[in-house]
């Protein structure tokens, strides 16, 4: 862990607040489930909540500690390590994965004409600038535009209140609940299983003690905020537009009559998805300091931001395969790295415990 | 190989004998010389060639053997002092006393300090560079041949500027005073705001050539200690010829060099300042200037004004809001035209497309060529209006707004909105005065990022600009400090102004930690009824 560091309690809850929201402001899984998005949407939500607090268990019982010092302690050296590499590529993917949602976003939506590469390039450049500076004001950068995000996201959804559609929900579980449960599998990995990557950041907390009730705040609010998004936007579009569209968001901002809010959600999405990108990364980049046992991490920002531009270029060939993937592919990729690995370790953790106390 | 290394060597030498003589001619210990002919010529080869400066012998008591020798430079004093406290007594009113020692019927340097001498400042100096220093700075010297010693009397005086309204940051209610040039008169505005022991003034002189007085204020037991030290610390590293302006300090001791946000506040005004000592912030006074520097400098203070605070808290809280939207306004509303009109047409509503591209039409040059060829023709106006004598004032003003407003749109150059927007840009430019240096920087990297790629540049160039005053810290306090770091207490005193009785507690950002009188004001409870 990098020494000197240190961030309040309300900059990790703006944190990982920003974090789930990050690119969840245009993309939502639980559009699967059609009219029953909201019912999916709430199991992943406590799915997530669960997972939360195994990963704090974990940090909780290796206070000061990043995931990567946890594994190999565990495991071992070898091993551990192994597991930290595969942790460090999952970052890294998962940065490349949402910048390419954002340039497919904008590149699809707003700015037709411009090569995707380009708008990764700028975006990119501002993480940079971003995380050289630090966690701190990462941190600091998150507790000014978090709180606007939301307002943006609110505004949106009320003034659009007008025209929601009660019908919409109905018929309730048209299709059983099969779709319901595989819609929820995607919402638990995507986005509220992705706090595993707070682990790398836990052990910058200043007060230790207020991380379990900070972390759960914030989890509750975030799912808040992304329960009214994806009501209004099953409610304005109606589930067969809500599962067909590829950025609901995005088309729902654009219902308002005589004036487009869409500038707002694109925001939002600048907003989160720089948060989401700079936390990845950090995460990657304090991973590799970790495992090499490196002094300075600033230096590894330049290089690793240039992987994930590449690798998000390389990842598809256009949107459907990337809807493709974020549907089908990812919640299986995402089950090592979100639930087993951390499984097995509250399980070891859990049993040592038992075994120290008796 | 060995020659270099003897080159070298040499240099060294000639280094050492060079700083040798050098020392001996500005010996910090050197001593005053006990004849009055040593002395003298000392002083005229210091003094050469100064036409200012006056020497002057006189004989005292009734033998011829005794001199004395008065040395000051014409200007700097007050010669009606010199004249009836100093020389008066030394001339005339020596034989009403009994002068004499009792032994060798010479009068003594203790009885000239202690009975003849009618000036309440006086100190005594034992160096030849302290004598020199102290003409320099304006005091009168006095020298008794046989002493070691000579008087010094402070009997400074001149043309200085007395105490007037400032021009610079105008309030409707507060008081009218304002800084002056002289240090002295500073330090005795602010000692009459606070009256009080622990208000410390602690003295430095800065600048080779111009040994300029600079003094730091704070209250003790009040300002964080650790302030205080970097101040100090920052002050006495400053290694320069000339202090003019306390700018010159602003920019040796402050935090971000390359920034273009101040990091460093200044006032004119007296209230002001002595606030900002008040609530625990060190203030720098610099001679030669009324502007005071108060550190640290957080990014709320540019928001704030003098009659806020003297004014009723609601309207108060208005008006912060209003010069917030300033701010916004100045820095993006160019730049947001820009964007909606070559990126975004889709999110202006129908009707405002329609009269916005009506009088776009005809128009040869981009929405950016023409609001960037207009927002420099701004500035070139608002140069001017700063540089020219005010007799020229009439001309540019018509010049203004006939050649720049209206027929810039007659001749098709530049369209109807952005003569407003342009208008509009201006005008709120003037309301957040202290960040009039970085507003234009600001708005025109927008402008051109705008240009670039729409509102999501913008975004970009805000995010980054965000980024950039997040990472800053004046002398240790976060920049942005009561939102990020977010003080839930000092939101009271920052886009919104909760009543004196409700922020009872000093700044979180200047806190000093031993401190234990961190609530300054008592908190009124509504509820209880008077006594």
């Amino acid at each position: 862990m990098i020494k000197g560091e240190k961030i309040s309690s309300l900059q990790l809850s703006v944190l990982i607040m920003g974090y789930i929201f990050g690119s969840s402001a245009i993309m939502n899984p639980s559009a699967r489930a059609k009219q029953d998005a909201w019912l999916a949407y709430i199991i992943g939500w406590i799915g997530g909540l669960c997972l939360l607090n195994i990963y704090l268990y974990i940090s909780q019982n290796n206070p000061g500690k990043n995931l990567i010092e946890i594994l190999k302690h565990y495991f071992g050296n070898y091993l551990g390590g192994l597991l930290g590499l595969l942790y460090i590529w999952y970052f890294i993917h998962l940065a490349a994965l949402v910048l390419r949602n954002f340039g497919e976003f904008f590149s699809t939506n707003v700015y037709t004409d411009t090569p995707m590469s380009f708008l990764m390039l700028s975006i990119m450049t501002l993480i940079a600038y971003l995380l050289r500076k630090g966690l701190e004001v990462l941190g600091r950068f998150s507790e000014i535009f978090v709180p606007i995000t939301f307002l943006q996201a609110l505004i949106v959804s009320i003034s659009l209140v007008t025209l929601f559609n009660l019908d919409n929900f109905l018929p309730v579980l048209e299709f059983g609940f099969q779709p319901i449960i595989k819609a929820s599998f995607s919402i638990l990995t995507f986005p509220f299983g992705e706090v595993v990557i707070f682990l790398m950041i836990f052990p910058y907390l200043h007060k230790k003690k207020t991380i379990k009730k900070v972390a759960n705040y914030s989890f509750l609010i975030v799912g808040l905020i992304l329960l009214t998004i994806t009501l209004r936007d099953l409610l304005v579009l109606g589930p067969d537009m809500f599962a067909r569209y590829h950025f609901p968001p995005g088309i729902t901002a654009r219902m308002f009559p005589l004036l487009d809010l869409d500038p707002l959600i694109d925001n939002n999405l600048l907003i989160g998805g720089t948060i989401k990108m700079s936390v990845c990364i950090f995460a990657a980049v304090t991973g590799i300091t970790e495992l090499f046992n490196l002094k300075d991490y600033k230096v590894l920002i330049l290089p690793v931001i240039t992987i994930s531009i590449g690798l998000s270029i390389w990842l598809y060939e256009d949107l459907f395969q990337m809807h493709n993937w974020a549907d089908k592919v990812y919640p299986y990729y995402a089950i090592p790295f979100q639930i087993v690995i951390p499984i097995v370790l509250f399980i070891i953790i859990f049993f040592k415990n038992r075994h120290s106390n008796n | 190989m060995i020659n270099k290394l003897t080159r070298i060597l040499k240099l060294l030498k000639y280094k050492n004998e060079n700083d040798k003589k050098l020392k001996e001619e500005d010996n910090d210990q050197r001593q005053i010389p006990q004849s009055m002919a040593a002395l003298r010529k000392a002083l005229e080869r210091t003094f050469y060639d100064c036409n200012d400066y006056i020497l002057r012998e006189i004989d005292i008591g009734d033998t011829k053997e005794q001199k004395l020798l008065i040395t000051y430079l014409d200007g700097l004093v007050d010669k009606k002092i010199i004249n009836d406290n100093i020389l008066k007594p030394l001339m005339i009113e020596l034989d009403k006393i009994d002068y004499k020692d009792s032994k060798n019927k010479k009068i003594s340097f203790d009885k000239i300090k202690n009975k003849l001498l009618i000036v309440t400042a006086l100190t005594e100096i034992n160096t030849y560079k302290k004598l020199v220093d102290a003409v320099l700075a304006g005091d009168t010297v006095i020298y008794l041949p046989g002493n070691k010693r000579a008087l010094k009397l402070s009997a400074r005086g001149g043309n200085v500027r007395t105490v007037e309204e400032p021009t610079t940051e105008a309030v409707i209610r507060g008081p009218r005073e304002g800084f002056t040039e002289t240090i002295r008169t500073n330090t005795s505005l602010l000692r009459r705001k606070i009256k009080s022991p622990k208000l410390k003034f602690e003295n430095y002189v800065l600048g080779e050539k111009t040994q300029t007085d600079v003094a730091i204020c704070y209250i003790k037991d009040l300002a964080n200690e650790d302030i205080i030290n970097t101040v100090r610390k920052r002050l006495r590293k400053i290694k320069t010829d000339a202090i003019l302006e306390s700018g010159y300090l602003e920019e040796f001791i402050e935090d971000a060099p390359f920034s273009i946000f101040a990091t460093v506040s200044n006032s004119e005004k007296p209230d002001i300042v002595a606030a900002k000592v008040l609530e625990g912030r060190v203030a720098i006074l610099c001679d030669g200037t009324p502007f005071v520097l108060t550190v640290p400098h957080l990014f709320i203070e540019t928001l704030s004004s003098a009659d806020d605070y003297y004014s009723r808290s609601i309207y108060s809280t208005f008006v912060r809001l209003v010069r917030f939207s300033a701010l916004i306004i100045t820095t993006t509303l160019p730049a947001i035209y820009v964007a909606m009109v070559s990126f975004h047409q889709d999110i202006i509503p129908f009707k405002l497309l329609l009269t916005v591209s009506a009088s776009r039409q005809g128009v040869p040059l981009s929405a950016f060529s023409e609001t960037f060829i207009m927002l420099v023709a701004f500035e070139f106006m608002r140069e001017a209006g700063v540089r020219m004598p005010s007799r020229f004032g009439q001309a540019v003003s018509i010049v203004g707004a006939l050649v720049l407003g209206q027929s810039a749109v007659a001749a098709g150059i530049a369209s109807d909105p952005i003569v407003m927007i342009v208008a509009l840009t201006a005008v709120t430019a003037f309301v957040v005065q202290p960040l009039r240096e970085a507003i234009p920087i600001i708005r025109f990297i927008n402008l051109i990022a705008a240009n670039v790629m729409g509102l999501f540049w913008m975004s970009l160039v805000l995010f980054m600009f965000i980024i950039h005053l997040v990472s800053l810290r004046s002398f240790g306090v976060p920049f942005l400090a009561p939102f990020a770091p977010f003080y839930k207490s000092d939101l009271k005193d920052s886009l919104i102004r909760f009543p004196l009785w409700a922020m009872w507690r000093r700044p979180r950002g200047l806190e000093n930690q031993s401190r234990k009188d961190n609530e300054f004001r008592m908190k009124k409870d509504i509820k209880s009824k008077e006594d």
